[in-house]
């Protein structure tokens, strides 16, 4: 599969396309999609300048091996005219991953894929290839690379199964004590491994060596509990490749067909797509059998709540600017809560206590009240709905607290709005320990004096209309703890910080602020005035929804120290020290139907063109997962 | 990765990252037996440490909790106390201000260098280290030789270029006390107390993984009668 990730790496780099084309073979399965397109890239990009990049080098060598040295990605078979669709799906009974792509000359790609072997195929014009578990089918123009993969549940449910029916026994009872044993190798003692061998072979040892599992050579029709699950597993993985085939091969069944939004999405020009289904598949990651068996007509309401659920997604690449543009869909009932949410004034005393020189900042203004008030609306009636006694117990302990929880206090504590900055690396003062000498013998004392450190400077504030409350919670410590002192304006908890640095907290202008920030405390207790964020930023933040989110990348990069990091973070921060630009993230109002969020990273600096700074990133990513 | 590992990338890395203060502290009697300290002091950077304590792994390995340090370290400190010849073992630990104060009596400075070697094959694996065989101190009642270690050096250069350049910032200093005058010695850096029976040299934790010779010296003692 290693040859598929640098094939998509490579065609990310390279694809755009119109009409019918590798897009029509994304399989029905497919819960997440990124579809790029390679004109647009393509037109900036030389192949001379492209090859030239560190992980191109290796696609190089991974796609041409001695035989076909010398050649260019031109000679690779693919067809450069259509999209690149990366996939992935996940269905009760299997995983499927893999790629769709153009093919231009069939001959050169099976160069290029030369650990790939021609087999039989029982679908009309459909040509397959092989590769241990991968597989790749071709369809006149257009191919698909795709890997099947069983959900393990399964398999050692049956494995499980056929093993008792045998008349075996429970077939985990040594793992522990070869885990143990395998951590004792790596990491004990010469002394211990002899203690433990000694332990293995002792005759009331839990694991009898004599006791050993039957293994094929011994007997080739008696399997291991692992060689039974390898033929599980293998007769299953045939069984759902074949299903799948037949779907896609013969029923027709894609994602095209059936997904008219992902079919909107791949009608639109920019330089990559992205679509995810958050309604179905998802939810077998999650551990829902239990409620699914257990209460079907209540978990039913809960997939109602989340059909419809999509994340469709544009990527555009300007001049100076990459642009993502991702909708969030969802249904009226889920939109509802969402828009409840999000039903608020934007609180505008945070932005007094946003300095206009700040890396970086967000905000996020919501309504918990609203929000609490619209979801209790829509999950009561489907707790009401369910005639089980622990769900209709669940439904009565939430009437029980809706009724007596003071709901003025809760919301009024904590309205749902709040914001965030980091102002970069200050030095903050710290004591240290130093050493006096005396000339006489050279003996010394100890002694404590002031020193100076390097600390990320924050302020995380929520918006509140009850800092009273706050304000007794604080007066509470300051009796029992001597390090919380009430300094007039604001509090102070002594070496609270990475036990070094002090935490002040401001209850001003209805915010409950946390800040390591000294200068922020003592001497802006009531914001910045007009060294606050610029209008126009200020504007930006109020106009957006629910989010808002600015960094200032130039800045926030270079007060990182490196050594914060290790050398293969630092590869990828390197493409973007040097390389001043600005991150803004803002999102549109919340309706019942969808959000959009917008993220565009602005950038300047030393870059050719923005296809260059895309490689650039790709190419450190690259370097760092070597 | 081991703990006693951790803690030498700990101790060389992140607090030379800031800044780190080591002091090594040698009284000998005129019998030749005597006391020994040393004292590591990374108050300078805790803010450094205690932010990397907070993570679970650095560089890809594990970071160990407190508590494992310092059982680690009392299991060094119980291993010195079984060494022959060594006695009144003790260790401050500040975990606070990262100040940690070494110090035991030794018989003598051979006794006590193979103390502090058995100690270090029990906790290494290679127990073949040439080092083993390189004896850092000698004392023979009228001259004292003394170096550094050079497993100190060798893992020292295992540190990348950017954290390297870091331990410029730190100290090492290096005492040796003596019951008797000083007649002379031979490292030029060293300086003489008034009281002309103590010696000291200082570097900075860099020049020392440049020239690991730095604090070497040969004391010769006055004569008496």
């Amino acid at each position: 599969m290693k040859k598929a990730l640098l094939f998509s790496l490579l065609l990310s780099g390279f694809q755009t396309t119109f009409g019918q084309g590798s897009e029509e073979l994304v399989p029905n399965q497919a819960m997440a999609v990124v579809s790029i397109n390679n004109v647009n890239l393509l037109q900036k990009i030389s192949l001379d300048e492209l090859v030239q990049y560190e992980f191109m080098e290796e696609v190089q060598q991974e796609l041409f091996d001695g035989s076909t040295s010398g050649k260019t990605l031109k000679d690779s078979g693919i067809d450069f005219d259509q999209k690149l669709n990366v996939f992935f799906g996940k269905v009760e009974n299997y995983e499927v991953s893999g790629l769709t792509f153009g093919v231009k000359n069939k001959k050169q790609l099976f160069q290029v894929f030369d650990d790939y072997a021609p087999i039989q195929s029982s679908y009309a014009d459909i040509e397959f290839f092989e590769s241990y578990f991968n597989r790749i089918a071709i369809q006149t123009n257009r191919g698909i690379l795709f890997r099947i993969t069983p959900n393990m549940d399964i398999v050692n449910e049956i494995t499980d199964s056929i093993w008792y029916a045998r008349g075996n026994e429970y077939p985990w009872y040594n793992d522990d004590f070869e885990e143990f044993y395998n951590i004792l190798e790596e990491e004990g003692s010469e002394e211990e491994i002899e203690f433990m061998n000694e332990m293995e072979i002792e005759e009331n040892t839990s694991n009898p060596t004599d006791e050993e599992p039957p293994v094929a050579d011994d007997d080739p029709n008696t399997k291991t509990y692992y060689e039974l699950r390898d033929s599980v597993e293998l007769a299953l993985h045939g069984q759902y490749l074949k299903e799948f085939c037949d779907e896609l091969f013969i029923q027709k069944n894609t994602l095209i067909k059936n997904a008219p939004d992902f079919k909107e999405q791949l009608s639109h020009d920019s330089e990559g797509i992205y679509y995810s289904n958050n309604s179905s598949g998802s939810w077998y990651n999650q551990d829902l059998t239990t409620m699914r068996m257990l209460y079907p007509g209540f978990y039913e309401e809960i997939m109602d709540l989340y059909a419809g659920n999509r994340l469709l997604g544009d990527m555009m690449i300007l001049d100076n600017n990459i642009e993502l543009t991702l909708r969030a869909k969802y249904n009226d009932k889920l939109g509802s809560i969402y828009q409840s949410l999000t039903d608020t004034k934007f609180d505008k005393n945070v932005l007094k206590y946003i300095h206009q020189d700040n890396n970086s900042f967000f905000t996020y203004n919501v309504s918990t009240r609203a929000a609490y008030e619209q979801w209790y609306d829509v999950v009561t009636p489907i707790l009401e709905s369910s005639d089980d006694a622990l769900i209709s117990s669940y439904l009565l302990m939430l009437e029980l607290m809706d009724e007596y929880i003071n709901k003025d206090a809760l919301f009024g504590t904590y309205k749902g709005s709040l914001f965030g900055t980091y102002s970069g690396i200050k030095k903050i003062k710290t004591r240290k320990i130093e050493f006096d000498y005396d000339e006489e013998n050279f003996e010394y004392i100890e002694r404590e004096v002031e020193a100076e450190e390097d600390m990320p400077i924050f302020a995380f504030g929520i918006s509140t209309d009850r800092n009273d409350i706050a304000e007794r919670v604080l007066k509470h410590l300051e009796k029992i703890n001597p390090d919380c002192h009430n300094m007039g304006k604001y509090w102070q908890f002594d070496n609270v910080v990475l036990n070094a640095a002090p935490l002040y907290i401001l209850t001003q202008n209805d915010l409950f602020i946390m800040t390591n920030d000294e200068s922020l405390a003592k001497d802006h207790p009531n914001g910045y005035g007009d060294k606050a964020l610029s209008k126009k930023i200020a504007k930006k933040a109020k106009k957006s929804g629910a989010l808002y989110a600015y960094a200032d990348l130039g800045k926030a990069i270079e007060s990182i120290p490196r050594g914060l990091f290790n050398d293969e973070e630092n590869e990828i921060i390197d493409v973007i020290r040097g390389k001043s630009g600005t991150i803004e993230l803002t999102s549109s109002e919340t309706s019942t139907t969808e959000t959009t969020f917008n993220l565009r990273y602005n950038f300047e600096g030393d870059y050719e063109n923005s296809g260059t700074y895309i490689l650039d990133l790709i190419n450190s990513l690259y370097v760092i997962s070597k | 990765m081991r703990v006693y590992q951790v803690i030498f990338i700990f101790i060389l890395l992140f607090g030379a990252s800031g800044c780190i203060e080591i002091i090594d502290d040698l009284s000998l009697n005129s019998d030749g037996s005597g006391t020994f300290k040393y004292n590591l002091n990374l108050s300078a950077s805790k803010v450094k440490i205690n932010s990397i304590l907070a993570l679970d792994s650095l560089d890809g390995k594990r970071v160990p909790k407190i508590e494992e340090i310092q059982q680690k370290v009392q299991e060094i400190i119980s291993s010195m106390s079984e060494q022959d010849g060594i006695s009144n073992v003790t260790l401050s630990e500040d975990y606070d201000e990262y100040l940690f104060k070494f110090q035991c009596e030794f018989e003598s400075v051979e006794k006590l260098q193979i103390a502090i070697k058995e100690v270090v094959k029990s906790q290494v694996r290679e127990n073949d280290l040439e080092e083993f065989d390189h004896n850092w101190i000698s004392y023979d009642g009228k001259k004292m030789s003394r170096s550094v270690p050079q497993i100190t050096i060798k893992k020292s250069k295992e540190i990348n270029q950017n954290d390297i350049n870091l331990l410029r910032e730190g100290t090492y200093t290096s005492i040796t006390r003596f019951e008797t005058e000083i007649d002379h010695f031979e490292n030029q850096n060293a300086r003489v107390s008034k009281s002309n029976k103590a010696v000291m040299v200082r570097t900075d934790p860099y020049s020392l993984t440049q020239d690991h010779h730095l604090l070497d010296n040969i004391i010769y003692l006055v004569k008496t009668e």
